[in-house]
């Protein structure tokens, strides 16, 4: 067997076993579901902030439904190769940082994150865990009105949020492994097939704006964007690949394996474009007035719950100073050590 | 509370934090259990705050890959919890490791027991290798043992992946007396090979009982391993010469394998000999070296449980609870009686007189 086809077998296996395959794999049904009740659970909770702050001044507020948090999303999922020309990622940052992104809006509002400083987290994040890592202070130097305090604060919400599952399994590599694969294909001219990829490529940006990866494997958004690119070359690979004779008829419409490509084609036909900026637009200014008053800095619902914090940590440390006390009367001289095991505290300043 | 805040308090409230048992570079690292069953952990606690740079390069590797991978050879990611500007991975509990066990001079090892070792070695490489992902730092010290006698690959903290093939990477990694000759010469684009070579050192350790190929610098390394193994000829590794960073260190004859290790079977030294070869694209894979007749051949691979293990170090520790299974009974390997010895996974110091100690590369400008 060749090495590329023997890459994309072993793949598949490998792939199960993915976090991607496990946690991140959703019908189009329970993203909307999902994206859905998250967004009712947090308009909930931050009008309760908002009464909290100042009784019934959430009456008036008109927050953001679940797809207007979407678009907004969108937006800053198109953010994102812009940045990574002007910093010259590598094509394996850039979609590491938008499954992040989309990721983590799967477990967080934007109105209590704005995607902005999240976006710029994902894609730092990215550059990590992708091996090309680069300094903080030049990464935040060389993109405007932004500090490394933007990046650090977010990031370990960003890892959290996606369960510190880093490893993104992308379509650009599935459709590498297929122009290798095709190379082996009788009669095919090598000029045809880098044009098919290149137009493959494209396509597979365009997937990057939509659900596609939250419901197809890269292969086969791969398969579905090399065959709108080019249906003659996507079909006479997937006829070698069946088990029949090459001069077996021509694959049909009904061939299973362009069925499940069609609903990927039809997504990223429909919705791999940027949102209108005029529709964000409007989004964004009632977020302004939407988002979570626990989130922003001063605020009185902001300064209880830092209160709230502190009271919660004082009283940590007086039930700790205590056993100390008590375990110093009993005689006991390393009572300073009892006290910092166990389930009781998870302080852990004892070897800052 | 956060969904996200929320989830993290109630995966960290599973844990309890014991006492430190050990102390890595970049972590501190505690006994612990998971509160629901008292089933002993261990939870590696990695600064985050002290790091300008954020999440670091070594942890995030760590987490990454070993979220990916379950097997029984691969030490098992638990869970990961943060506390305060902490990241905390909670392990599977390895009582000991195998750079402890190689020297515990009480413990005699059988040929049985080196291949069980290595057949667990290979197991957990090849499925790291199958998952696209070089481990780049095998050592003893880095192969932990469970209390069944389980073998496990740990410390990814130098890992990454292959997918893509031809990409440059850096050559300052794995450890230098385990470190394969195209890396010394500066080679910036290898592959699942490297820890080929790792084994093959690890392998021949086992039997010497010291260190294999303990050069004292990256220079005398390359000379203390063609000394070992002669110079390569261009046939045998073509066009090494033109590597980046090659130096010439004079010639060596080959000397047979058989004449440093005599007791060792046909079997057994055509393999390490399959895993010691000098051109990285003719070295054995971890997949093959699976079918090598070496682990087919008599006798076969000791039961795990069966395997030789240093004795439990001293409980010094108030909240120290015997975990059963610490003792050697029954038909082991000959164990002689061993004073109560401190394990230390971290140092290789006085017992081997006095050899250099292998550091741990800066890696960090990749
Ligand atoms: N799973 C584990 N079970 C028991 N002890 C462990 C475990 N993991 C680490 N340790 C102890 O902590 C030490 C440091 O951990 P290690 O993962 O090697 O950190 P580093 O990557 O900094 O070398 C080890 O040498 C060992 O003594
Ligand atoms: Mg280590």
């Amino acid at each position: 067997m060749d090495q590329a086809s023997n890459h994309s077998i072993s793949r598949t296996t490998v792939y199960e076993g993915s976090t991607q395959y496990r946690h991140w794999r959703f019908s189009p049904e329970q993203l909307a579901e999902t994206r859905a009740s998250l967004n009712t659970a947090a308009v909930a909770a931050i009008r309760e902030a908002f009464e909290a702050d100042s009784p019934g001044s959430s009456s008036q507020v008109s927050f953001l439904n679940a797809d207007e948090e979407n678009l907004l999303v969108k937006l800053y999922i198109g953010k994102v190769p812009q940045l990574c020309g002007h910093l010259h990622f590598a094509e394996e940052v850039e979609a590491t940082a938008i499954t992040y992104l989309k990721r983590f809006y799967l477990k967080n509002t934007v109105m209590d994150w704005h995607p902005k400083n999240v976006m710029l987290t994902a894609l730092f994040l990215a550059t990590k865990t992708t091996n090309n890592p680069i300094s903080l202070e030049l990464y935040t130097s060389r993109i405007p009105k932004t500090a490394p305090s933007d990046v650090l604060d977010l990031e370990f919400l960003v890892a959290q949020s996606l369960g510190f599952d880093l490893a993104a399994w992308h379509a650009h590599r599935a459709l590498w492994g297929l122009w290798l694969d095709m190379q082996n294909l009788p009669d095919v001219l090598i000029d045809d097939l880098r044009k098919a990829y290149d137009d493959g490529i494209a396509h597979v940006r365009a997937s990057r704006l939509t659900d596609a990866e939250l419901i197809y494997t890269p292969s086969q958004i791969a398969l579905a964007c090399f065959d709108l690119a080019s249906p003659h070359l996507a079909r006479a690979w997937i006829r070698s690949k069946q088990t029949s004779p090459p001069a077996s008829p021509p694959v049909s419409e009904e061939d299973p394996m362009l069925a499940i490509l069609k609903p990927i084609q039809i997504m990223i036909t429909n919705q791999g474009q940027l949102p209108e900026v005029e529709s964000v637009r409007e989004v964004d200014r009632r977020l302004k007035l939407c988002k979570n008053p626990e989130k922003v800095v001063g605020s009185n619902a902001y300064n209880k719950r830092l209160e709230e914090k502190q009271r919660k940590a004082d009283e940590k440390r007086k039930r700790k100073a205590e056993l100390v006390r008590k375990a110093m009367a009993a005689g006991d001289p390393f009572g300073s050590e009892l006290a910092e095991k166990g389930d009781l505290d998870d302080d852990d300043d004892d070897d800052d | 509370m956060d969904a996200v805040e929320k989830a993290n308090a109630d995966r960290q409230k599973r844990w309890a934090k014991d006492q430190k048992i050990g102390e890595g570079t970049y972590a501190v690292v505690y006994r612990g259990r998971e509160v629901a069953t008292g089933r002993k952990v261990a939870i590696k606690k990695i600064k985050v705050g002290q790091f300008k740079d954020g999440l670091d390069m070594s942890a995030i590797r760590e987490v990454k890959y070993l979220r990916e991978m379950k097997h029984q050879n691969v030490i098992e990611l638990l869970d990961v919890f943060s506390s305060k500007t902490n990241l905390n991975l909670v392990l599977e509990f390895l009582d000991t490791d195998l750079e402890a066990v190689i020297k515990d001079r009480s413990l005699v090892f059988l040929p049985a027991d080196i291949k069980a070792w290595i057949a667990m070695t290979f197991r957990g490489l090849e499925f790291c290798h199958r998952n696209w992902i070089l481990h780049r730092d095998l050592k003893p010290n880095n192969l932990l043992i469970s209390a069944n006698g389980q073998l496990k690959l740990a410390d990814f903290g130098l890992a990454r992946d292959f997918a893509d093939p031809g990409y440059k990477m850096t050559c300052q990694v794995i450890t230098r007396w385990y470190r394969p000759v195209e890396l010394l010469f500066g080679c910036r684009y290898y592959s699942t090979a490297v820890d080929i070579w790792s084994v093959g050192c690890i392998f021949a350790e086992l039997m010497l009982r010291i260190p294999y190929l303990p050069g004292e610098s990256d220079l005398d390394q390359i000379k203390t391993t063609f000394r070992a193994l002669g110079t390569p000829t261009d046939e045998e590794w073509p066009g090494y010469t033109k590597l980046p960073d090659y130096v010439s260190v004079g010639q060596f004859p080959k000397t047979p394998l058989r004449d440093l290790f005599t007791a060792a079977t046909p079997e057994c030294l055509n393999l390490l000999s399959k895993c010691l070869i000098y051109d990285p694209k003719k070295r054995i894979s971890a997949k093959d070296a699976l079918y090598h007749p070496y682990f087919s051949a008599m006798p076969y691979p000791s039961h795990p449980s069966k395997l030789p293990k240093p004795a439990k170090k001293e409980s010094n520790r108030p909240l120290e609870e015997v975990d059963g299974n610490v003792e050697f009974d029954g038909p082991g390997p000959a164990v002689r009686a061993n004073p109560p010895n401190k394990l230390k996974r971290k140092l290789s110091d006085s017992e081997l007189g006095g050899r250099p100690i292998a550091r741990k590369l800066d890696f960090t400008a990749m």
